[in-house]
């Protein structure tokens, strides 16, 4: 076991020294001056794009926030609205000619 | 004209970039060229290495409003290198144009050879880069674009796991996984080689 290990090992080191030697490969001049002309083509950074960095990076810090404000307004409606409503249905159930009547006449 | 300082820091130039002067970026540029020449040659074949180092710059270029001064420049354009060469695998591999190359005889005797015999490891070393560097190219070329990366990064890189997550963008815990199976899918087709 230790011994295949030790093969791995010795296989890793030597696969290590093939990927660094791809560093020395020659490069030449004009990429550089390709690369700029290609920045230089698109012109300067719109102002806009720091407008929606800036929204983009509020928007999801606030997310927490805003999820977390959507379960109390949902948790508020539930409580305070939805039991009014249900009285309301019930009425017009079981009350219809009187509840008709007296929102005909003002009563 | 207004007078700027000879040596400018990495910062006022980035600052009178973003205000919308395009002819500071040539310096950041030139500075940072090797440094992101050395990244690239090591992920991307020989002849890609041009178009992809300009690819980084010009994605450096676009993305430097959002540039965060923690870490410096240098390591926010590494980062971006090591993306830029992820993306260029992604794309070869979606469009199916990496070529296959065999293995010669040479190669499979170059491999026992290196499991093999110990004791002539450093003539190994010396002598063989090249058969190494074509073997690596054939096992890299088998492997997913996640794969090869993190391979890359962390096997033959030898950066740490929290390191090449940093760099890729990926949790620790994707990175872990990720080297762990890459690992061994490179020994299973060095096995594979050996066997046959």
């Amino acid at each position: 076991m230790k011994k295949l290990q030790h093969k791995h090992e010795a296989l890793r080191r030597i696969l290590r020294g093939a990927y660094f030697e791809k560093e020395h490969a020659a490069v030449g001049e004009q990429w550089q001056v390709n690369a700029m002309r290609r920045i230089r083509d698109l012109g300067a950074i719109p102002s806009g794009a720091n407008f929606f960095l800036f929204f983009e990076q509020f928007v999801w810090r606030l997310t927490p926030a805003t999820c977390a404000l959507i379960l109390i307004f949902a948790a508020l409606l539930f409580k305070l609205d939805f039991t009014p409503e249900y009285e309301v249905f019930t009425s017009l159930i079981y009350d219809t000619e009187k509840v008709t009547l007296t929102q005909l006449f003002g009563l | 004209m207004p007078n700027h300082p000879r040596n400018p820091s990495d910062a006022e130039i980035i600052r009178r970039i973003i205000d919308g002067d395009v002819n500071p970026f040539e310096h950041l540029l030139r500075k940072y060229q090797d440094h992101v020449l050395r990244i690239v040659k090591k992920h991307v074949p020989y002849q890609e290495v041009e178009e992809t180092a300009q690819e980084v710059f010009v994605k450096a270029y676009q993305a430097l409003p959002g540039f965060k001064e923690e870490g410096g420049f240098g390591q926010w354009l590494s980062s971006i290198a090591v993306r830029t060469c992820y993306d260029f695998w992604r794309k070869r591999y979606r469009s199916r144009e990496v070529p296959m190359s065999d293995l010669s005889e040479n190669h499979r005797d170059w491999l026992e050879k290196t499991l093999s015999n110990q004791s002539d490891l450093s003539f190994n070393e010396r002598s063989h880069t090249e058969e190494a560097r074509e073997m690596l190219d054939w096992a890299l070329e088998r492997l997913s674009a996640q794969d090869r990366m993190v391979l890359e990064l962390v096997y033959l890189e030898g950066l740490s796991v929290k390191e090449a997550a940093g760099l890729l963008g990926w949790s620790v815990a994707k990175v872990k996984v990720r080297s762990f199976r890459s690992r061994k899918k490179l020994e299973t087709l060095f096995k594979r080689v050996i066997s046959t």
